[in-house]
């Protein structure tokens, strides 16, 4: 799965560090996700689209882009 | 302001439940050591006092275990995920340990057999896949 994560997070100057204690998870796992080495589960899925307040699909989309 | 505590109450929460797994762990240990000496140094083979202290011994192992799940949740999912995948692929090289350690007395290439060797073979797998799924996800 790939998402814009990264981009997000740039656009709300926020680091890896004040994502993850938003979402109550330590910085590396925000930054596996970023980098596509680790896909969140559904409920931290939304907690991120909740965050960023925007659809889930606008953030997570499939690799094919399917 | 809220963002920091936040991130503190993750790592507050991984530190009690740390602390809590090594209380439970040194009880343990300590009752593995009064049942491996207890019987020949302290109460001369009593076999009451041996049962006893057996139950106790399963108690406090349970115990343990109880203190292992709790660490376990209060991890959060990245760091969850790899020690789940760290215990199946400790399970799997146990295994396979252990059908080749068991065979070594009847191909006559050891003597004997210790069933807490497994125990090491198990202890530092589980160590090792948990150091190296963790690195290879937080990579920078």
């Amino acid at each position: 799965m790939k998402n814009r994560l990264k981009v997000l997070r740039a656009e709300h100057d926020w680091t890896q560090a004040d994502l993850a204690a938003q979402l109550n998870v330590t910085r590396q796992t925000v930054n596996a996700i970023e980098k596509g080495k680790y896909d969140p589960s559904l409920p931290l899925a939304f907690k991120i689209a909740g965050v960023f307040q925007m659809p889930i699909d606008h953030i997570f989309f499939p690799k094919d882009g399917a | 302001m809220n963002r920091i505590t936040s991130s503190n109450h993750l790592n507050s929460g991984l530190k009690n439940t740390a602390k809590g797994l090594f209380i439970f762990t040194s009880i343990w240990v300590a009752s593995v050591a009064l049942l491996t000496f207890g019987p020949k140094v302290w109460w001369e083979y009593h076999a009451l006092t041996t049962l006893l202290v057996i139950a106790l011994n399963l108690l406090t192992g349970a115990m343990m275990l109880f203190a292992f799940f709790r660490h376990l949740k209060s991890m959060d999912e990245l760091q969850r995920q790899t020690h789940l995948e760290a215990m199946a692929l400790t399970l799997g090289i146990t295994m396979i340990f252990t059908v080749v350690y068991g065979s070594l007395p009847t191909a006559q290439l050891l003597a004997d057999t210790h069933p807490t060797n497994i125990l090491f073979v198990m202890g530092i797998t589980y160590m090792l896949a948990v150091m190296r799924i963790w690195i290879s996800r937080t990579s920078e």
